[in-house]
């Protein structure tokens, strides 16, 4: 299918303003719709791709720090983690069937897509503010309230950022579609500062791969500009919509995305 | 330099770095000018290494040193990918 400019920048912005809105940065919806919708080679799709997450995450991170909804020092201590599963998903590449990986991937999205649809009505938030929240839990400002949060199952968090490093030096995603929802039902983080935590380390983890794509020369050059341009305002609108839309509601929306894509690996891992 | 400068610091780097990389890329598909979408996509894969770089000073000048390294650590990441690229 021939892909005109318009059509990549509506491809962009569709898949940067979902991906801001969850914390995804895109990359998990846009690698499918390059190369099954729109005919684009893989490695041209996945290279696109990580420039689009770099987009979407810098425009989101810069609206979530003036709302106080980025956790620094978490995303911090998860970024270690994340970073040797990069190296680790690099290394670990070759060695792994692509069908496997696909089956694999299929069923742990699969599994979160049902933690996240069971646990929508949950709240990880806490009203009492006296509460100790330790080193790496925060404060949430909602409208009139102000809430705090611990972090849970530190381990559980750091696991689940080793894998999402591999799962983003192997498919080109930032690895949000695993720590968002990781994060949300097992760790006791707010979806809305898991999502913004995640996208403000999306962008380094994305960007330590597509150094590497472009001197590949991997990057096509128009279409790329055109699905950044895309991305960027769409992903600053997503992160201005977040906080008007129902925590509940994303976490659905965030289930059927993880629904959607474990249907696509499976089908990709027959 | 307490939490909200730090903050307000990344948030314009942020900004700046996709202000460069947005008219960039935008100059360069209008004009299809190839050195132009360079720029842009250099200076998108620059941004959040700007912003690593950024807050390991804020880090560092809060004397929160423990963060302050995992930061170093990050960039460390960052630039082993960087001299990968330059070797292939």
């Amino acid at each position: 299918m021939a892909s005109t400019p318009a059509l990549l920048f509506l491809t962009g912005a569709a898949t940067g303003l979902v991906g801001s809105l969850l914390g995804l940065g895109g990359g998990v919806l846009l690698v499918p719709l390059l190369t099954l919708a729109l005919g684009v080679p893989i490695r041209t799709a996945i290279a696109a791709s990580l420039m689009s997450v770099i987009a979407s995450a810098s425009a989101s991170a810069s609206v979530n720090l003036r709302r106080g909804l980025v956790n620094i020092r978490l995303g911090l201590v998860l970024e270690v983690a994340t970073s040797v599963g990069g190296l680790a998903g690099g290394l670990a590449s070759s060695l792994l069937s692509e069908r496997a990986l696909y089956a694999a991937f299929g069923v742990v999205m699969a599994v979160m897509g049902a933690a996240m649809a069971l646990r929508s009505g949950t709240r990880n938030v806490i009203s009492d503010l006296s509460v100790d929240t330790g080193r790496l839990g925060g404060r949430l400002q909602e409208g009139a309230h102000t809430f705090v949060y611990r972090v849970k199952r530190l381990p559980l968090g750091l696991f689940a950022s080793l894998v999402a490093g591999a799962v983003s030096g192997l498919l080109g995603v930032g690895g949000g579609i695993v720590k968002v929802p990781v994060l949300n039902a097992f760790c006791g983080i707010p979806i809305r500062v898991a999502a913004a935590t995640s996208t403000f380390m999306i962008g380094v983890t994305a960007a330590a791969s597509a150094i590497l794509y472009y001197a590949r020369g991997d990057v096509a050059l128009p279409l790329t500009a055109a699905i950044c341009i895309g991305s960027l305002p769409a992903s600053l609108l997503g992160a201005r919509l977040s906080d008007r839309v129902h925590a509940r509601s994303l976490k659905v929306l965030m289930a059927l995305v993880l629904a959607a894509v474990a249907l696509q690996m499976g089908v990709k891992a027959l | 330099m307490n939490d909200a400068d730090r903050n307000v610091a990344l948030e314009l780097t942020f900004a700046g770095g996709l202000a460069v990389s947005g008219a960039a890329l935008l100059l360069g598909l209008v004009l299809s000018q190839e050195p132009l979408l360079r720029l842009g996509v250099l200076a998108l894969i620059a941004t959040p290494a700007l912003a690593t770089v950024t807050l390991a000073l804020g880090l560092a000048a809060r004397r929160d040193w423990l963060f302050a390294a995992i930061s170093l650590w990050v960039l460390l990441v960052l630039a082993s990918s960087l001299t990968v690229a330059l070797r292939s």
